[in-house]
This record gives C-alpha cells, sequence and structure tokens, in this order.
C-alpha cells in the first residue's frame, strides 16, 4: 500500500516553523510521507506544488494572522483546477484561530484546523482516517496537458500500478527515442549543494527560454517501505516555485542507488507529455559506489556529478565511480578550502579516462556565479546533444 | 582562529587574573591596603535612602567584607553597579527613586552620576495601518515621562513585501502596523516629538531594516528640518543572523545583507549618534525553542562577529561600539536568575580585551522581553502570572528596558485591556513594590545566584569552543549548526510539555475541563483599512511614478560600485515604496536561500 502523501507550508510573510517542523517530524515518524513547502509560500506555490505533487492532503501552519484569507485563497485555487478527487486542506495557528474563524474556514471548505493544545497523536489519527484510503484514478483526456493530469500519470506509476493507459498508448513511440526532451541527471553526495544548483539552473532557464517553455525536475528523497519520508527539497528552492516549472518529489521506497523503482516509469511519462524542454532529476546523496543513471546511462541524456571539495583524500577520490562515468563533473562550493586541490586532483583523474568529460567550478549559493552560467551554457545549449 | 576564539581565550584569561589579584591582596601588604582603601571609599560614597515606613537603608548593599582577598574577588567578578565586569548591573541607581533633594550627602552624589532616569517600560505594539498603531502609542505613552514606543510590522513589512503583492491581502495590519512608505511612516509617529530628548523609537524589523530606518529618518526630516538626524533617538534590530538561525525573517543572502547592515551602522555612528543600528537578539532564538544557555551563547557570539565584521569594514570600536544593544527572552528557567548578568560580563571582557573597546562600548546594555512562548491558551489568566514572575527575574538582572507581555498574547494582538495590565506589572514591581526602588541590589549576589551563573558562564563558553571548531560563528551558520541545536531543543521542549516532564499549568498539570477556551476579543484588521492601504500604496506608486525607475537604477548602481546603500536609501524613498525596493535589490544581490 502506498503510504498518505501530504504537502505542509508555511504561508506567505510567516517564519514561524517550529511548530511546523515538529509535525511534520511526527507525521513521518508514522508513516506519511511529508512534502515540505517551506515558510514564507504564497497561496498560489502551495496550491501548485500540491497538484504537482498530487498529495491528498494539504497542511497549513499559522501565525501571523489573515489565516481565513490565505486558507481561503488556497482552496479556491485548488477548486478552480477541478480536481478528482478534491485535494483537503487542514491547519492549525496555536491560539490565533479562534472557533468562530474555524466555522468560518469549514463553511469555505477547509477541511479541518486544529486548536492549541490538540496532542500530536490526534492529528495522525485524523490523517490516517480521513486521507488514509482515496482512490485514484486516471484524469479524463480533456486534462491532458494539464499538471493534474501529468501529476496523477505520475501518482500511478510511483504506486506500482503500471504505466497508466494514455501513457502505454504513446509508450511505443517513446521506445523509438523520437525526444524533444533533454533529460539531465544530476547527483552526487548529500550536502553537494544538487537542490541549489538546480534552482539555480532553473532561474537561467526561467530568464533565458520563452515564456512558454516550461522545464521538470524530478527529485528523489530516501525513504523506506511502508514508512514516512520527508521530501524537503522544495523548501530551498526559491526560483522553483513557478508555473513554468513542473516539480514532482519521490521516495525511493527502499530502493539502493539513489534512484526509485519507479524512475523509469516517471521518466517516460514526463518526456512523453511533450510539455518541457529539459528535465532535471536529482537523485538521492548518493554513496561512492552509486552509478545511479547505468554504466550507459541510458536513462538520462547528460549525466553531471555534483561534488563538494572534502570527499577526502586522494584515494577516496579513486573509489568515487561516477567520476568515471558522469559527462559533467561539478565541484560545487569552490570557495571552501580545498576546492584547489579537488579541481586538480579531478582535473587528471578525467584526463586519463579520455572520454572528453567536462570538469566544471561553481558557487551555486552565490548570486550571478559565473561558474553556474557556465555549467548552464553547457547543459542548456550544448547542441551535441540529443535534443 | 577567529576573534571568538580570542574571547574563550580573554574570559579564561580574566578567570586566571581574579584569583591572582586575591592572591596578590592576601600576600602583598601594600596591595592589600589599597583594596581595602578602594572599599571604604566605595562605602562612603553610598548615600541612604528612606522608605515610607521610614526604615533608613543604604542605596547600594556591599557584602560584609574586611578581608582584602574575599574584597579582591567581589570587585573583580562582579565589580559595583556600573563598574567593569557590570555582573550587578550595567549603570548604578537604574531603577531608584532620585534622592530626597533635601539630603546633602546624596545632592554632591547627584551631581556626577547619570541625572534622568527612565522608567524601563517598553512596550511593543503595532496593529492595523500607522494611524492605528499611533493611537496605541498615545494611549500607552500617555502616563509616561518618556515616551519609549516600541514598534511591531505586519509580516508583508517584515518580509520585504509591499500591500500590492500576490496573496498579501489578508496579511494587511495583522500581527504589527502595515508600512509601505515613507508617507506611512510619518503617520506612524504622527504627534510625538522626535526630536525631543524624552522620546525614543525601537523598530523591529531586521531583513528590511535598511530600507525602514531610511524612511524614518526622511520622515522625520520631513517633520522637524533637515538637522534633525543627531537628536534622534531609538533603536532598530536590523540582527541579521538571528533570522538565519531561528526567526527566518531575512530576505537578501547573508553577505549582501551584512554589508547592507554595515553601511547603515557606518551612516549612522555618523550622522544619528544617539540611534542605535541594531539590536543584537536573542529573544527569537529563545522563542524557537533554545534553551537559555544557548540563546545567550548565539546571541553573543553574534553580537562578536557583527563587532569583527564591522572592524574589518574600518569602522571604530569606540564609535559603533557604543551603539550596539542586545535584546534577550527572560523565561521561568532557572538560568533566568542570572543569565543577563553573565551575559554582560562576558561582553565586557570580550569587548575589552579581544576588541580594545573603552568603558562605553563595553557595556551590554539590554532590553528584556518576557516569554511570549512561556504564555498558553489554556486558563490564559495564569498568564498574568507567568509574566510578572518573568519580569522579576528581568529586573533582578538589571535589565535597562523592558517589555511585559499582555496574557492574551496567544490568540491575537494584545487588546488594551491587557496590555495596560502588563505595563502595570512593572509598574507595580519596580514602583508600588520596594524590592527595586530603594537599593540597586536587594536581591542580586545569593549563593544560588553566583553558582547558577557560574554554571551557565561555563555552559555559555562551551558553545563558544563549539562554534570557533566549526570556523566561528559565520562558518557554524553555513554549517547550520545553531538553527539545529535550536531545532533539536525546540522539539526537546514540545516532548517534555506532552509527555509532562515539563510542568505546564492548566495545560498538563492542574486542567480544568470546560475551562480551556477563553473569550478573547480578538485584534483584527478590518477589510476597509487593508483595502485603504492598498490604495495609499498604489496613489503612492502613481505619483512617484516618473521618479521611481530612475531612483531604483541609482540604487543598483550604488550596491554594484560598492558605495553606501544606506545613503542611497536615504533618497531612494522619497519615491520608492518598501516592495519596489526590496524587489529591486534582490534582482541586483539575489534571494536569501531560506535553511530548514
Amino acid at each position: 500500500m502506498s503510504p498518505i502523501r501530504i504537502l505542509t507550508a508555511v504561508p506567505i510573510c510567516d517564519g514561524h516553523d517550529s511548530a511546523i517542523n515538529t509535525i511534520n517530524l511526527e507525521f513521518i515518524r508514522h508513516g506519511i510521507e511529508v512534502i515540505y513547502l517551506g515558510y514564507h509560500r504564497s497561496a498560489k506555490d502551495i496550491a501548485r506544488a500540491a497538484v504537482q505533487e498530487d498529495v491528498v492532503a494539504i497542511g497549513l501552519s499559522t501565525y501571523n494572522g489573515g489565516h481565513i484569507e490565505f486558507f481561503g485563497e488556497v482552496v479556491d485555487l485548488l477548486e478552480q483546477r477541478r480536481l478528482a478527487p478534491p485535494i483537503k486542506l487542514f491547519g492549525g495557528g496555536g491560539g490565533t484561530i479562534t472557533h468562530a474563524d474555524a466555522q468560518i474556514m469549514y463553511g469555505h471548505g477547509v477541511d479541518r484546523i486544529f486548536f492549541a493544545g490538540t496532542p500530536l497523536e490526534e492529528m495522525v489519527k485524523y490523517l490516517r482516517g480521513g486521507y488514509g484510503d482515496v482512490a485514484r484514478f486516471p484524469y479524463d483526456l480533456a486534462f491532458a496537458g494539464s499538471d493534474q493530469f501529468l501529476s496523477r500519470q505520475l501518482t500511478l506509476a510511483d504506486n506500482g500500478s503500471g504505466l497508466p493507459p494514455q501513457a502505454s498508448e504513446t509508450a511505443s513511440a517513446a521506445n523509438k527515442h523520437v525526444r524533444s526532451t533533454k533529460v539531465i541527471g544530476l547527483t552526487g553526495p548529500g550536502g553537494a549543494g544538487k537542490t541549489t544548483l538546480i534552482d539555480e539552473l532553473v532561474l537561467r532557464f526561467l530568464h533565458s527560454h520563452a515564456a512558454d517553455r516550461r522545464v521538470a525536475i524530478l527529485s528523489h528523497d530516501p525513504s523506506i517501505v511502508g514508512s514516512g519520508a520527508l521530501l524537503g527539497d522544495r523548501a530551498t528552492m526559491i526560483y522553483s516555485q513557478h508555473d513554468r516549472v513542473f516539480m514532482r518529489s519521490i521516495g525511493t521506497r527502499g530502493m539502493a542507488g539513489g534512484l526509485s523503482l519507479s524512475t523509469d516509469r516517471c521518466l517516460k511519462i514526463l518526456a512523453e507529455s511533450n510539455l518541457f524542454e529539459f528535465i532535471l532529476m536529482e537523485t538521492v546523496g548518493t554513496g561512492q559506489e552509486a552509478i545511479p543513471f547505468g554504466v550507459d546511462r541510458h536513462l538520462v541524456d547528460q549525466s553531471v556529478l555534483v561534488m563538494p571539495p572534502d570527499y577526502g583524500s586522494r584515494i577516496q577520490l579513486q573509489k568515487i565511480a561516477m567520476i568515471d562515468v558522469a559527462d559533467v563533473i561539478v565541484v560545487n562550493k569552490a570557495d571552501l578550502r580545498g576546492a584547489r586541490t579537488a579541481l586538480t586532483e579531478i582535473e587528471s583523474r578525467i584526463r586519463t579516462n579520455r572520454k572528453g568529460q567536462r570538469l566544471l567550478r561553481t558557487q551555486a549559493n552565490r548570486h550571478r556565479d559565473t561558474g553556474v552560467d557556465q555549467l548552464f551554457e553547457l547543459l542548456f545549449t550544448d547542441t551535441d546533444t540529443p535534443q | 582562529m577567529t576573534s571568538l576564539g580570542q574571547v574563550v581565550l580573554a574570559i579564561e584569561e580574566y578567570r586566571r587574573f581574579v584569583v591572582s589579584q586575591i592572591r596578590k591582596a592576601r600576600t602583598d601588604h601594600e596591595f592589600g591596603q589599597q583594596i581595602l582603601q578602594k572599599w571604604q571609599e566605595a562605602k562612603a560614597r553610598i548615600g541612604t535612602t528612606v522608605t515610607p515606613t521610614g526604615l533608613r537603608l543604604p542605596r547600594l548593599a556591599l557584602p560584609d567584607l574586611d578581608e582584602a582577598g574575599e574584597i579582591a574577588r567581589f570587585l573583580c567578578e562582579e565589580g559595583l553597579p556600573g563598574e567593569f565586569p557590570y555582573l550587578t548591573a550595567a549603570y548604578p541607581e537604574q531603577y531608584l527613586e532620585p534622592a530626597a533633594a533635601d539630603s546633602k550627602e546624596n545632592e554632591t552624589r547627584r551631581n556626577h552620576e547619570k541625572p534622568v532616569i527612565e522608567e524601563p517600560t517598553r512596550l511593543f505594539a503595532g496593529l492595523g495601518l500607522a494611524e492605528d498603531t499611533n493611537e496605541r502609542f498615545h494611549y500607552l505613552s500617555r502616563n509616561q515621562r518618556s515616551k519609549r514606543l516600541s514598534t511591531a510590522f505586519d509580516g508583508p513589512t517584515l518580509y520585504g513585501v509591499g500591500a500590492s503583492a500576490d496573496g498579501v491581502f489578508g496579511k494587511i495590519g495583522e500581527g504589527g502596523v502595515a508600512i509601505d512608505t515613507v508617507e506611512d511612516m510619518e503617520r506612524l509617529y504622527a504627534g510625538f516629538a522626535l526630536d525631543q530628548p524624552n522620546v525614543s523609537v525601537s523598530m523591529t524589523i531586521s531583513g528590511p531594516a535598511p530600507i525602514l530606518l531610511a524612511m524614518f529618518l526622511v520622515a522625520a526630516k520631513h517633520r522637524f528640518g533637515p538637522d534633525v538626524g543627531p537628536k534622534l533617538r531609538g533603536t532598530i534590530q536590523a540582527d541579521v543572523l538571528k533570522e538565519v538561525q531561528a526567526q527566518n525573517e531575512l530576505i537578501f543572502p547573508i553577505e549582501p545583507s551584512l554589508r547592507f547592515l554595515a553601511d547603515m551602522v557606518d551612516y549612522s555612528s555618523r550622522e544619528m549618534p544617539r540611534w542605535y543600528p541594531i539590536s543584537i537578539s536573542g529573544y527569537h532564538i529563545a522563542e524557537a525553542g533554545a534553551t537559555p544557555v544557548q540563546q545567550a551563547a548565539y546571541t553573543l557570539s553574534n553580537g562578536f562577529a557583527y563587532v569583527d565584521y564591522f572592524r574589518n569594514r574600518g569602522l571604530d570600536v569606540n564609535v559603533f561600539g557604543p551603539r550596539l544593544s542586545f535584546f534577550l527572552d527572560c523565561g521561568l528557567d532557572v538560568e533566568y536568575v542570572a543569565l543577563a548578568r553573565v551575559c554582560r560580563k562576558i561582553w565586557a571582557i570580550g569587548m575589552r580585551e579581544v576588541f580594545g573597546g573603552g568603558n562605553r562600548a563595553q557595556i551590554l546594555k539590554l532590553h528584556t522581553q518576557t516569554s511570549g512562548r512561556s504564555l498558553i491558551a489554556a486558563d490564559w489568566h495564569n498568564n498574568l502570572t507567568r509574566t510578572a514572575a518573568e519580569l522579576m527575574l528581568a529586573c533582578m538582572n538589571a535589565t535597562n528596558s523592558c517589555h511585559s507581555n499582555s496574557a492574551d498574547e496567544p490568540f491575537t494582538t494584545p487588546s488594551e485591556e491587557y496590555a495596560r495590565y502588563a505595563a502595570h506589572a512593572q509598574a507595580i514591581l519596580l514602583e508600588e513594590s520596594g524590592l527595586f526602588r530603594h537599593m540597586m541590589n536587594t536581591l542580586p549576589g545569593s549563593p544560588g545566584m553566583k553558582v547558577i551563573g557560574n554554571a551557565v558562564e561555563e555552559a555559555i563558553l562551551e558553545e563558544f569552543r563549539e562554534i570557533e571548531q566549526q570556523g566561528g560563528v559565520l562558518g557554524a551558520v553555513e554549517r547550520r549548526y545553531q538553527r539545529s541545536q535550536i531545532q533539536a531543543s525546540g522539539h526537546m521542549l514540545e516532548n517534555q510539555i506532552y509527555n509532562g516532564v515539563r510542568p505546564v499549568i492548566g495545560l498538563n498539570r492542574y486542567y480544568d475541563q470546560g475551562r480551556d477556551w477563553p473569550e478573547v476579543r480578538m485584534m483584527r484588521t478590518p477589510k476597509e483599512k487593508k483595502q485603504l492601504q492598498l490604495d495609499r500604496l498604489q496613489d503612492f506608486e502613481k505619483r512617484h511614478a516618473g521618479e521611481s525607475e530612475r531612483c531604483l537604477d541609482r540604487l543598483s548602481d550604488v550596491v554594484d560600485n560598492g558605495g553606501n546603500v544606506f545613503e542611497e536609501l536615504t533618497r531612494t524613498v522619497e519615491h520608492c515604496a518598501l516592495g519596489q525596493i526590496t524587489e529591486r535589490l534582490c534582482e541586483v544581490v539575489g534571494k536569501f536561500r531560506p535553511m530548514v
């Protein structure tokens, strides 16, 4: 059985994330998959993310007022999409939401408000009871091209029901490699800065490509079969919460190697949708042995290994299998001590590989970093790779 | 080694110095005599006071010591109120009633000591639009000799987002006042003589602080003329580091945020010498769940990091040092018996020994707020008692100013009624009770207080050592050290409340069924007011449409060319609204990437 999938966030202009952090932990401890969008998030960002992630419910934690309007706005945005089943909205705000407020909010379609002092177990129980067994079916073809259509296909694929019928019809075409979408895979150890790098690449895409061009992100976070997971990449992405970006977070549900059992199917669905110029796929933080995209990298068109400068000794470097396989190697956090050593050592390694691999240095946490500019050029405008 | 490591060494060195002074006082006869002499003089300087019941008391109580070694220990470890290392108090006579005029000894003493005594009361207020908050300010300060206004801003203002931004309408004027333009700023403090020494203003805002202070300065110039800068008194929070560590209200990345801050400190030190351009804040760190020791350690280390940063910018520690101020939380944990005292001592030693700060730069000037987190919805009238107890601890620690929370705060922006009770609580403690108004140290100095203080001091140093290990404050921030510790403590605290290890009366102990939901009047901003704010903003932007783009371009140039951004902002705010300025600055320097 697939876990309950919900999205949590703190509304715009509110940074009170202490309660939601505690609640997130409690949810995942009880087997719930939580996509955490972070704090200071607009209603639009929340509704969009909920649809793209195909969650059953949204949980909002609010502490500085305006909740009646804000919750109402989220409900309205969800209703406009004619979702089936509708995404439920629940939330809390300590003592800032009164019983009278809650009545107004219920009248507007909010599912449940938890008041101050509600034990965490009670919330978990409510989620399990109310959101546990929601049946999901493919959307009607009339919805084709919409985020929710795509998103539901991904859900069905991710939950192991194989390719949904609409996708199967075109699957044979995809097998002939008639791909209009370029798939870029990014991998590397946890903490290398993959998520930040992707967000910065997306920013450059949004600026440089026409307003009708979109990009997709398929992001992996580790999870164990039958237990919860915190899918938190969205929380640190500031530019990727955008109508031109379709992002999906998936838990690995026990798969080793950085990807999920359903990655293949999900990629196919995204590529065949013909909605995206590019798909950026992020693996979980990987170990030395991982070759997540396969030795022949059949899953992606281009593979990028993102590394921090402090991988340990030269011997440790020798052990990183991806270095022999990746098309592009990026030493991120290039401002840290050890960056020069890393660059020199990796440079000499790929020279002996003789595979035409590219090495770049980036500092993704710096605005307008020229290293990221170069990486963007390489990945998003290079015509050598299939387009 | 970063400067924080040097601070640790300086504290350790100071401890050795105290031991050596004690030994010297005991073994070196001449030195011992000097100490005894100094003690006699100190005793002789103490004036007397007569209580309403006719009891005659000294204004300062000194321990009954006649042995030079022990006197040396007292003078070095604690010092007299207002003397290094400022353990008991930053200034002498802080809360005391002015001495009776007929007393001759007091007359002479008063000539060379701080003549004006201000009430420490400073109540935080902010609701609705500028004129609503203005009305509240007038109400709160109507009986005060000194008008000390403290401003809470609404969410959109704190994030530098305009009232017209997508999806923020509901947040306008909620939980604080909505400020979009320099015209709002004029309305906010209307009727207060900002150019007079008895008026001071505090603004609790960090992310867009330079923009807000520029608006304040320009609004004051509109009202009081171009030369008002040096007369303006007040504080702006502008604490970038604690936003990253706990409060999440940062707009720009850390580096440009620090640069804008330094530009503001540089400018205000020169042009607004009575202004405190930063309030180094532990309050939000504690409210996010930190233990008292973590609060103190992260706040002090942030303070030293700022001093280091400003010094590297070429600013003079004896010019900006006296303009730094601190803001701490005071809850009910036992550490609070001595926490602020220890902070004063560590700051004084660090500033003197590591940064070469003179007397005025050594003094940690403190604003305290009672713990908002300790207030709960269940049986909420108990919050009056909680706040009173916290207030007592804050005064025992000789805070320089204080905000006491309103009992209805778990639900709403304080209502007038409970804001009044909160203010009266301070008056009851300081004016009605005899605890603080007769003697400088009626309560401080107990053996328990000393033991707690020593334990707290060592625990703070241990945190400093850990932060130093991670490359100092900025290195530790990058590694999310402070943030992770604060979050972990927050979770621990919640768990302790849930499983009852931490008693919370009316919640997990003595729970009274049927009393759990109060009837509180919620302070909300009506829709019409929100619309009015929006209309005003759009009207302002329309009137300045011809100028704003040019102003923003010039601001971008100054950012790119390394000029003083704050100085330029004092021109930008004449024609541009907060949201426009923030948006432009984000284009130039990027946005802060949230840490979670």
